[in-house]
Parts: structure tokens; C-alpha cells; sequence
């Protein structure tokens, strides 16, 4: 094992402390709420001793499942950020830049604007998962068109890629904005809402929907670990290191694509994570990404359900947005990192 | 150190996928037993009918669109009523939520029915006799039977006042919503601000608009209404000298024009009566013109 001469963390010191940390958050995230908790009713509705039905469903069926969510989103948020991050040799490369936001938000835009006409039959069939299966269709989807877009004779070029995600984003931020002209005042509020993201409607069919995604994509993540590495010397040394080029671009595409689209379908629109948590990682523990990649993932899951805790206390019985918390937090940060760097 | 790396990374997915499974085995408890009536209101027209009967120490918490009257800022706001929070609902530990059709999400709702909230959710009032059912509902949540009675009689008294000043042809009047500090709305068809101008015998005077729409200052010119109504959701968020093409109007000029709070015009609240009679007012003002021109 080499040793990081830069004076970075250890890297196993490092892991533990994320992992304490995550571990930290969770039990603040289950024990503080609007709702009053003692730290005895929890472990009473844990153990079963206490026999509260308003309490038990607090504990079981919101805050264990928004903590779940939160943590799993925020993983797969960073983790499909530093995938692209190391795709694109570009530290501002974000799920966004490939289309996954702009994708999802069309297709969340037109089944709150279009259930009550055309698209009435996709509402009626799919109820209460309408929306959340059609962002995640069009997320994950216009992923795939820029791929599609950005494949010439089996290979697949990063640079094309990157140019059809913006003008994707631009194609389907153009029919967001036609269909918010035709929306109806409430409709705009509950678009409004779904683009800051919440965690505070998350419940066990939530999870139990998202989660073979998120989790696929954070399992499937370290595998690329190796091949995204020998990305940063260039992409011909990918090739000759032994790995197969195109396939490491398929699979960050569509590990990105899928997670991402899943968690934007559970808990709309969240920025940040996706950007910032990655940076963070690789300023502490350094680029490698068999480090940057299982880091990010717990990073983000942290931060996501630090951010929540905040989003539901400040303003209670009221709740933030967790996108608007999550921005809120991350950009001082951000802006504090680059100020300390540029200063070194 | 690879190897921990990952490790660490599968570890985390599987205890996540552990905890969801026994989370997801949990049971639940007994219900409480409850006193007093608390109730939760998340709507601004729901709010003010439930203090117009004087029922307003029921209330423990209110939406952010409850603003009127005054006194209930004190209370705890839980949100906005498109995105009722459920714990935040939960934590002020109410008997009742009152709302309407409009309350999302539809999840959250079925949550706090679970966990022994009454959700009552009554239909969006867009007429006077919506109106009317409306009180006798919320008077029949908050135990005020007889009171919302007799506020249900006099409110259609003055409303059948209204409705019976109109004769002639049906004034031509534009309705506009104040939007952020630049922006006016037109509102259209399906709006609150049409359905106050159909109870008073009104026609809407960009009646090919639907919902609310940003207005056209061209368009504006060329509708040439009888009567301008203008809301605001705060006074003086209005302001005439940002809109020439306004004030360039007849309508404007002669003085039949009203800015109004919105949740008085819009609310087809307890106050209905007023704003109907504030809309009627212009309308025998445009009549007198017809009959003086002619």
C-alpha cells in the first residue's frame, strides 16, 4: 500500500471516521422530528414495550423509512457524481450535465400538467406512482438518448456526450417552460415543490420501489473503480492497461442513469450532492477511485440525511425543502473549499 | 486496502437492506384517548370561516396560505397545503384536519387518517352556494351548528341583494391577479376571479384565457373592459404607475376600478358578500356610463 505523500488522511482512519459519522446522523435523524420523541419511546417502540400507535408509526413508518431514503439517494447522488466526475475528467461534471435532472423534471412536469387530459390514462393506470415512474423513465431515458446520441461505430465519445447532455437539458427545459405556461396556478405550486426535492413524503413502498436501483447502482459502482482511474492518464491508456474502454463508458453511464432516475422518481430534485460530495472526498482522501467512490457513497448518504434533519427542524411544524437545505449547506461549503485551496 | 474499501461500501448496502426489512416488521400499538377538539386547518377560506363562527380556540395550527384574519399568525404554521408535512401535522397533536380537495400529498393524508386524525377534506368553493355548504360544514366540524346557520342566512340574504341589482346586458370586466412585485396575471377561464365575476353577473372581458396567465400589455389595450379588478396578495403590491397601458384604459380613467386583498375576492370565504358587493358596485358605476352615453 502506498502512502500518500500530499498529507492527506490515512485512508482506513478516514473510512471509519465517515462511517461514525453516518452512523452519528442516523441516530439524530431518528430521534429528532416535529413530532415529540423521547429517546425511551423510541427504544420502548424499538424494543416493543411501548404501546403507542402514533408513536410507533412516527418511528417505523416515517422517520426509519426517510432515513433509509435519504441515505441511500444521497449515496447514489455522490457516487453517480464521481462515476461521471472521473468519465468526464471534469470536476464539474454532475448527474445534471448528462440530462437525468432535465429528463425527469419534463416528465414530472407532464404528468402534473397533462393527468387531467391526454395522459389521464397513464395516471388512472398508475395511481399515486404516476409521477415517480415517469421521472424515472424520463430521467433515466434521456441518459440513454445522449448515449445513443454520443455512439458513432461502437465507440462512444465523451465530448459528443457531454454537448447532447446540454443540448438535451436545453430540448427539455424548453418543454418544461411550454407546459409551465399552460399550467394552472396549483399545478405550479406542486411542480414548484417537486423541483426542491423532498425526503418528507418517503414511506416503506418508496423505499421498497427505489431501492433495487439505488442499490444496484452503489454495488455496481467499484467495479469501475479501477478502469475510471486509468481514465484520468487519458482514454488510450485505459486501452492499454487492459481495460475495455467502452464498456466502463456504458456501464457509469447507465449506473448513473438508472440510480440517479430512481432517486430523483422517490425524492425530486436535489443539487449539490451530486457535485460537492465527490470534491470533498477526493480533497481529503485523494483521487484514487477504489477510495472516492465506497467515500463518496457514504459521504453523501451522510450529508443528505444531515441536511434532512435540518430541513425538518428549522422550521417545524413546517418543512424545508430538503434540494433548498441541501444548497443552502453545500454552497458556503463549497465556496469555503475553494477559497482554502486556492490559498495552499 | 481495497478490499476494505468495497467492503465498507457492501456492508453499508446490506445493513441498509437489513434495516428496511426489520423496520418493515414492525408492529403497532393501541390508540390514544383524547379530550378536546384540536384542530388543524390548512386552508386560508377554511381558516376564516372557523374564526367568523368564533370557533378559533380549536384551532392549534393553521397552512401558510391562512393569513386572515390577523391573529392567526400566531399560530404554528405546518406548510404549505400542497405539501402538508405529516410529522409536522402529527407533532401539534390534532383531533381534526381541516382542508380541501386541493391538500397533498394524497399519502400524507391517508397517514395521519391512519394514525387517528379526522382528515376533512371539503370541495373547493367557486359559487356562492359553495359557499354557503361550505360554513354549514366547517360549522358542523367545529360543533357551531346554529352559528354557521344563521351566518349561512345572512350571507345568502346580501348575496341575493347582488344578485338581484343586475339587469342588462352583462358588463365586459377585466379581472387581474398581482404576481412578485413586477408581474400582473390575467385571470382566465377556471379561475376564483372568473367564478366571482359569474356571481355577480359579469363577463370576463379576456374570456379566451385559461387558468392565470401573464399579461400582455398589448392585449391589455386591446381589451377594452367596462371595470378592472386587480388583487393583491399585500396592500400597495400593485402599483398603477408600473402599468401605463392600465391606466391608458377608459375603465381605469373613469375610476371603475378596485384593488383587493386576494383572499377577500378569491376566497369565496365568509366575507363573499363584500366581495361580491365591491364587483356589483363597479358594474352599477359601468351601467350609469351606458345610460348616460346612450
Amino acid at each position: 500500500m502506498v502512502t500518500d505523500a500530499s498529507g492527506r488522511l490515512a485512508r482506513g482512519p478516514a473510512l471509519l471516521m465517515i462511517m461514525a459519522a453516518a452512523l452519528a446522523v442516523s441516530l439524530v435523524s431518528v430521534t429528532s422530528g416535529a413530532y415529540p420523541l423521547s429517546t425511551g419511546d423510541i427504544l420502548g417502540v424499538l424494543v416493543g414495550s411501548l404501546e403507542d400507535e402514533v408513536a410507533t408509526m412516527v418511528l417505523m413508518d416515517v422517520r426509519l423509512p426517510r432515513l433509509v431514503l435519504g441515505f441511500l439517494v444521497g449515496a447514489v447522488l455522490a457516487v453517480s457524481g464521481a462515476l461521471l466526475q472521473g468519465l468526464f475528467r471534469n470536476p464539474l461534471a454532475d448527474p445534471g450535465l448528462i440530462g437525468v435532472s432535465a429528463g425527469a423534471s419534463l416528465a414530472a412536469i407532464a404528468v402534473i400538467v397533462l393527468g387531467g387530459t391526454w395522459l389521464g390514462g397513464w395516471v388512472d393506470l398508475a395511481g399515486a406512482w404516476a409521477l415517480p415512474i415517469a421521472a424515472f423513465i424520463g430521467g433515466s431515458g434521456t441518459v440513454f438518448l445522449a448515449w445513443r446520441i454520443a455512439r458513432r461505430a461502437g465507440q462512444t465519445s465523451v465530448a459528443t456526450l457531454l454537448l447532447a447532455g446540454i443540448a438535451i437539458n436545453a430540448i427539455a427545459g424548453a418543454g418544461t417552460g411550454l407546459l409551465t405556461f399552460y399550467s394552472s396556478d396549483e399545478e405550479l405550486r406542486s411542480l414548484t415543490f417537486w423541483t426542491m426535492g423532498s425526503l418528507g413524503h418517503a414511506a416503506w413502498d418508496d423505499v421498497a420501489m427505489a431501492a433495487p436501483w439505488l442499490l444496484l447502482a452503489l454495488c455496481a459502482a467499484p467495479f469501475l473503480a479501477r478502469p475510471l482511474d486509468a481514465f484520468l492518464l487519458g482514454e488510450q491508456v485505459v486501452g492499454h492497461l487492459g481495460y475495455n474502454t467502452d464498456w466502463t463508458k456504458r456501464a457509469a453511464i447507465l449506473i448513473a442513469g438508472l440510480g440517479v432516475g430512481a432517486a430523483v422518481a422517490v425524492s425530486g430534485l436535489i443539487g449539490f450532492v451530486g457535485l460537492v460530495v465527490p470534491h470533498l472526498v477526493r480533497h481529503t482522501l485523494g483521487a484514487g477511485h477504489r477510495v472516492v467512490i465506497p467515500a463518496s457513497a457514504l459521504a453523501g448518504g451522510t450529508l443528505l440525511v444531515g441536511a434532512d434533519c435540518l430541513a425538518r427542524v428549522v422550521v417545524a411544524p413546517a418543512e424545508l425543502p430538503i434540494g433548498l437545505m441541501m444548497a443552502l449547506i453545500g454552497g458556503p461549503f463549497f465556496l469555503l473549499l475553494l477559497m482554502r485551496t486556492r490559498v495552499v | 486496502m481495497r478490499l476494505m474499501a468495497v467492503a465498507a461500501h457492501w456492508a453499508a448496502c446490506v445493513s441498509f437492506a437489513a434495516l428496511t426489512l426489520a423496520a418493515s416488521t414492525a408492529h403497532a400499538g393501541e390508540p390514544e384517548a383524547r379530550s378536546e377538539p384540536r384542530i388543524v386547518s390548512a386552508d386560508g377560506s377554511l381558516t376564516e370561516t372557523v374564526y367568523a363562527l368564533g370557533a378559533e380556540d380549536a384551532l392549534v395550527g393553521v397552512d401558510t396560505t391562512s393569513n386572515y384574519p390577523k391573529a392567526v399568525n400566531e399560530l404554528p404554521k405546518v406548510g404549505y397545503l400542497r405539501a402538508l408535512p405529516f410529522e409536522g401535522v402529527l407533532a401539534l397533536k390534532p383531533d381534526v384536519l381541516l382542508t380541501t380537495d386541493e391538500a397533498e400529498p394524497a399519502k400524507t393524508l391517508e397517514r395521519l387518517a391512519k394514525a387517528g386524525v379526522e382528515v376533512v377534506q371539503l370541495p373547493v368553493a367557486r359559487s356562492p352556494a359553495d359557499t354557503l355548504a361550505r360554513i354549514r360544514e366547517v360549522g358542523r366540524v367545529v360543533g357551531k351548528e346554529a352559528r354557521a346557520k344563521a351566518m349561512a342566512a345572512s350571507i345568502q340574504k346580501r348575496v341575493a341583494a347582488v344578485e338581484t341589482a343586475q339587469s342588462g346586458t352583462p358588463a365586459r370586466v377585466l379581472f387581474l391577479m398581482a404576481a412578485g412585485d413586477h408581474g400582473v396575471m390575467i385571470a382566465g377561464q377556471g379561475t376564483a376571479g372568473q367564478a366571482l365575476l359569474e356571481s355577480v353577473g359579469a363577463r370576463n372581458a379576456m374570456a379566451d384565457v385559461r387558468g392565470y396567465k401573464p399579461a400582455n400589455r398589448e392585449a391589455l389595450l386591446a381589451s377594452q373592459p367596462d371595470a378592472i379588478v386587480v388583487v393583491e396578495s399585500r396592500p400597495g403590491q400593485f402599483r398603477i404607475d408600473q402599468w401605463p397601458q392600465l391606466a391608458a384604459l377608459d375603465a381605469w380613467k373613469q375610476g371603475r376600478h378596485y384593488v383587493g386583498d386576494s383572499m377577500l375576492l378569491l376566497g369565496f370565504g365568509p366575507r363573499l358578500p363584500q366581495a361580491m358587493e365591491a364587483v356589483a358596485n363597479l358594474l352599477t358605476e359601468v351601467e350609469q356610463v351606458a345610460s348616460n352615453g346612450h
